[in-house]
């Protein structure tokens, strides 16, 4: 199995700061976009992929090509990263999420595109984060069910069945967009 | 289409719709200088581990005296022996063809081979 990363991550962690610069190109727009969808917030995603690069220097000079793909490991890290974060996070009282406001888009409504992406991403947000981990991973880093299952660390089965609720419950969230997301 | 695939379908359309994080302004800067620290503090390791090695070593052969002392005294040392050295080969070589003039007469079953010893 051919690791294209395998030689940028031994050379970095000999020092070479071209293949660390070259790690980070490749690599960090996709994890941002992930750790952003997981987290919500820009600044908290980019202290993550912050977080999971430093990981990633610490750990290049002992990287053993050919155990697991580099990549895998990585969102590996990225994962456990957000869901570091999400447990972090102090749970809202009951009586303050009263008292946000529903500015929900009501379905007859003119929705520009970024009206329209804030829904959609307030939709995924509020699915449980394994199933939205699931989604991202298949999703943005197109991956395949078995790479998918192998990072989040469960059965190709188990992945199958978080992705079919995932996607169930976040098509039922945005019903009221249909028109707006397309028929296909 | 199946139901899971109708979900499939949807749900790919929408998350299509969603805009794709642009990185702050020095994201990748800041990612560089993370890996920056990170190659200086194992560069300082690698000193520190060898710093501490000679430290040790020369407690060992000059307990008590400043690093200098015995990196001088080793260096001292090295020059005397390159000296010696490069003084050295004609005094063997001198040796060698006296050598070859009286082959020695030591074997391995020289006391088989003695005469009188063969009694």
């Amino acid at each position: 199995m051919h690791d294209p990363d395998a030689d940028d991550v031994a050379k970095a962690g000999q020092g070479d700061r071209a293949a660390a610069a070259r790690l980070i190109g490749r690599h960090t727009p996709k994890l941002l976009t992930v750790a952003r969808r997981m987290l919500g917030a820009q600044a908290e995603a980019e202290d993550a992929v912050q977080e999971v690069f430093l990981k990633l220097w610490t750990h290049a000079a002992r990287w053993q090509p050919g155990k697991a793909r580099f990549e895998t490991w990585l969102y590996r890290v990225m994962l456990n990263q957000c869901y570091d974060r999400l447990r972090r996070r102090p749970t809202a009282p009951l009586e303050a999420a009263e008292e946000v406001a529903d500015d929900s888009v009501p379905p007859d409504a003119r929705l520009d595109e970024g009206v329209l992406g804030r829904e959609i991403g307030r939709a995924l947000e509020d699915l449980p984060e394994r199933q939205r981990a699931a989604i991202l991973l298949c999703h943005f880093r197109e991956l395949g069910n078995i790479e998918a299952a192998e990072i989040m660390g469960i059965s190709v089965e188990a992945l199958e069945s978080l992705l079919a609720r995932g996607r169930r419950s976040l098509k039922s969230r945005l019903e009221h967009l249909k028109g707006f997301v397309g028929d296909g | 289409m199946t139901g899971e695939n109708a979900d499939r379908d949807f749900v790919d359309r929408a998350l299509r719709q969603l805009p794709r994080p642009i990185p702050s302004p020095g994201f990748e800067a800041a990612l560089m200088a993370g890996y920056d620290a990170w190659n200086a503090e194992r560069n300082k390791g690698v000193w520190a581990a060898i710093r501490a090695s000679a430290r040790g070593f020369s407690e060992v052969i000059w307990p008590g005296a400043p690093l200098w002392v015995p990196a001088s005294a080793l260096a001292a040392a090295l020059l005397v022996g390159a000296g010696v050295g490069t003084a050295l080969p004609a005094a063997q070589a001198e040796q060698s063809a006296f050598s070859l003039e009286q082959p020695g007469s030591f074997t391995l079953f020289a006391s088989d081979l003695a005469p009188e010893e063969d009694l």
